[in-house]
């Protein structure tokens, strides 16, 4: 009798250990490996941009790449001047889980950026360094910065966060088609870009969804676009 | 359990004492490093696409 309580009182202190490291892991843990894999891939992609930048004073840099986006690896970085001046994260290619774990992740089947299409992207809003975490403070006319080494790419945001379910694939359609379609932002083709993120906070019934429009572009040779400066 | 444990490690008090210590350290090196991002999946803080592609199922 004894040695049957005393084991199930050790059961039950080893799955309340397991529990709070459980916790500890997903609140602190994957915060400090998702700022260390974010700054890898941002200081990685930054090296790499820079043994391709043309010599000064040699032609110009040819038009944008057209190269494809290899998965699971970055080939953008944005910024988000509403999250803070210094917010920016790398842009990976795919959506799995383990690309989620070190940036923000392309939809594989959605436009390239910059070009005419959908580019979508989708990223936690907590755990995993909390890159989202901020987002139901988007508001339209926003910035949304991005940089694939050669040009700045500045879009603009059309509407405040749109809740909606999980399945709402049309969101991130070439020209955003939400099942609710008087939230519809756009009409025609266009060079869009999709934001995804999870709500509530911490749950998984709904998605927000926030869609801008390609504003403007520089040259990387030109210094940070206007939205960055100040 | 611990009981057993602790009476199968080898050496005095402080021996076995640091040997535990290197064993709890060990059991979170794993469940750290392979279990919790195995498991994280399965849980739904990380469901934040619109095509299930990177939703746990």
């Amino acid at each position: 009798m004894r040695v049957l309580v005393r084991t199930f009182s050790e059961l039950c202190i080893t799955i309340g250990a397991l529990i709070v490291l459980f916790v500890v892991h997903l609140l602190f843990w994957t915060g400090i490996e998702a700022d260390r894999a974010t700054a890898g891939e941002i200081g990685s992609l930054r090296a790499d941009w820079a043994a391709k930048a043309p010599e000064p004073g040699s032609a110009p840099a040819p038009g944008p790449t057209t190269a494809a986006y290899e998965p699971g690896e970055p080939f953008a970085v944005m910024h988000i001047p509403r999250f803070g001046k210094d917010w920016d994260r790398p842009v990976l290619q795919g959506t799995e889980p383990g690309v989620l774990r070190r940036g923000l992740g392309h939809y594989a089947s959605t436009g390239r950026l910059g070009a005419t299409g959908n580019f979508a992207v989708a990223g936690h809003r907590r755990t995993h360094g909390d890159p989202f975490k901020d987002f139901p403070e988007l508001r339209p006319g926003d910035e949304v910065v991005l940089t694939d080494g050669t040009t700045w790419f500045t879009y603009r945001i059309a509407n405040r966060p749109h809740r909606t379910v999980p399945g709402d694939i049309g969101v991130i359609e070439p020209v955003p088609r939400p099942l609710r379609r008087e939230v519809a932002p756009f009409d025609e083709p266009g060079r869009y870009l999709t934001l995804t993120t999870c709500e509530p906070e911490w749950g998984s019934s709904h998605r927000l969804v926030v869609w801008a429009h390609l504003d403007a572009t520089h040259p990387v040779t030109d210094g940070k676009p206007p939205a960055l400066r100040s | 359990m611990y009981g057993w444990i602790w009476r199968h490690l080898p050496g005095n008090a402080w021996v076995r004492a640091a040997l535990s210590l290197v064993l709890v350290l060990a059991v979170v090196y794993v469940l750290f490093q392979y279990v919790f991002p195995w498991a994280e999946p399965l849980l739904p803080f990380g469901d934040v696409t619109v095509d299930g592609e990177g939703a746990a199922r």
